[in-house]
């Protein structure tokens, strides 16, 4: 029974000089860094968007956390290290869910540089990326994972959480 | 009429660069500062594309359209399936490399036999054009090296292909040994667990979220991190990053060319033995095939005793000593209906 081959989601053949290749192999390509300039970790985002918050001091963060408590805002806490090439392949991702969940908060932390937040929200691995509603950890998804990442973000932008 | 092609080529490179100390401690990242933009271009020449990837202190972990990449401070690790021309990474990434100051100390090729070689592009053409290859992207300073292949008595007549160079200053750690596992002729019910579901949005990685649990893959190591995916319409990929340690495991699950793949690093928190009898339940396979490389007596002759409860009776032993890492052990196992 002959297969035929299956494309690739989004088109190669931009950045490849050979044909997209024989095989049931597809996989979705990550967003190309290629499209992001400059290597900034936060990408000038046109005004409209809203930006990805990063945090750069305990303190800060401590106060952002505790007035999240009071309102049901979904956040979204992207916990990157400036060395980590694998993270890079999200940022992408974050700056698109960032335009697209206006109604989510996204915001980013380094690992090294709050390391005792990093430590308490248990992060072994980068990027990881935790959620929060109301000072509390209802999802998390650690790895490079757009898909599950956006299921996760449609599903508890909304949902409630009891007393 | 050929299917697709999933005996993986295997390439680890290893460097040392100007500081071993501060690589040694951590405070050097080597390789892994190899920028993303540079990473592509190398996956570029081999022809596949990152899909998913995560990244601890010790190592970053990237699922690829067509296997795997781990990027260590002062080791890189390719291994690809299908048609992928594995070997042309190598001239990109030692000019990287030397760029960031390291230099080849070690080089490990590896590959078991082709279920179609016949659709294998140039230099995969055949073992002699894959060595002639290397020969000629490797340094000279690079003087022991040494290409084997290795043999067995099934009756697939499955090889063991190694190459390795050295340099003479590097070599495999006393303390870590790998395992590369390559099993065929999977159990039909057991590889339809690696299909897509029909009428599913397209979700690689929750749906290889999904393969990994019901098919028990994620107790395999209970301890790893997984980064899992799953494609379109069917096959799966995931890499398990567990402190210092990967395991990766590739499926191409259609009847006819099934086939498998389980590498890891030991050793592990559970002995080999009880990890490869997880694998065989996963995909009680018609024939397995073990490599163990620079793994004491006492690692690789548990294997046999660990496999053959479960259906799979041992048919040969081959063994052999390689520059840089030591020994290589390549035994097979098929089930005695074969």
């Amino acid at each position: 029974m002959f297969r035929y081959p299956t494309r690739l989601a989004n088109a190669r053949s931009s950045q490849h000089d050979s044909p997209p290749k024989l095989g049931r192999r597809a996989g979705r390509e990550i967003s190309t860094i290629q499209q992001v300039s400059g290597q900034s970790s936060v990408k000038t985002v046109p005004r409209r968007t809203p930006p990805v918050l990063e945090f750069h001091s305990s303190a800060k963060w401590k106060s952002y956390f505790e007035a999240s408590k009071a309102n049901t805002k979904l956040i979204v806490i992207d916990f990157t290290a400036s060395w980590c090439v694998p993270c890079r392949f999200m940022e992408p991702v974050i700056n698109e869910f960032a335009a697209k969940y206006t109604d989510v908060e996204f915001t980013k932390i380094d690992v090294d540089e709050l390391m005792d937040v990093a430590q308490e929200f248990g992060v072994q691995a980068m990027p990881t990326l935790v959620l929060i509603k109301k000072g509390r950890v209802i999802d998390k998804v650690t790895g490079v994972r757009k898909e599950e990442l956006q299921k996760k973000i449609e599903k508890h932008r909304t949902s409630y959480i009891g007393a | 009429m050929a299917g697709f092609e999933g005996f993986e080529k295997r390439l680890e490179l290893n460097f040392s660069g100007d500081d071993p100390a501060a690589v040694a401690e951590g405070q050097d990242l080597g390789l892994r500062r190899l920028s993303f933009e540079s990473l592509e271009k190398v996956l570029r020449a081999v022809q596949c594309t990152v899909v998913s990837a995560v990244a601890n202190h010790y190592f970053d972990a990237y699922v690829l359209s067509e296997s795997s990449l781990f990027v260590y401070p002062t080791k890189i690790i390719i291994k690809t399936c299908g048609t992928t021309q594995l070997l042309k990474s190598i001239r990109p990434l030692l000019s990287y490399a030397a760029e960031m100051g390291l230099i080849l100390c070690g080089c490990r090729y590896t590959r078991g036999s082709f279920i179609f070689p016949n659709s294998q592009p140039y230099p995969h053409t055949s073992f002699r054009d894959e060595v002639n290859y290397l020969e000629s992207k490797l340094p000279n300073t690079l003087i022991y090296r040494k290409a084997t292949v290795m043999d067995s008595t099934d009756s697939d007549h499955h090889q063991w292909h190694v190459f390795t160079a050295s340099d003479g200053t590097h070599f495999m750690s006393d303390e870590f040994y790998t395992v590369e596992v390559c099993m065929t002729e999977l159990d039909p019910v057991l590889a339809g667990k690696f299909f897509r579901r029909l009428n599913c949005k397209y979700s690689g990685d929750i749906d290889g979220k999904e393969m990994t649990e019901i098919t028990g893959i994620g107790d395999i190591i209970p301890n790893a991190i997984i980064c899992d995916y799953g494609f379109d319409p069917c096959g799966y990929s995931m890499n398990g990053v567990d402190v210092d340690r990967y395991s990766t495991i590739h499926v191409t699950p259609e009847e006819g060319f099934s086939y498998a793949s389980f590498e890891m690093v030991g050793p592990g928190f559970d002995g080999l033995g009880e990890v490869l009898k997880k694998v065989a339940k996963v995909f009680r396979p018609g024939t397995l095939s073990v490599a163990t490389t620079s793994a004491g007596r006492e690692v690789w002759t548990r294997v046999k005793s660990a496999l053959e409860p479960t259906g799979l009776k041992c048919r040969s032993v081959a063994a052999d000593e390689f520059p840089a890492v030591g020994s290589v052990v390549f035994q097979t196992f098929t089930t005695r209906r074969n």
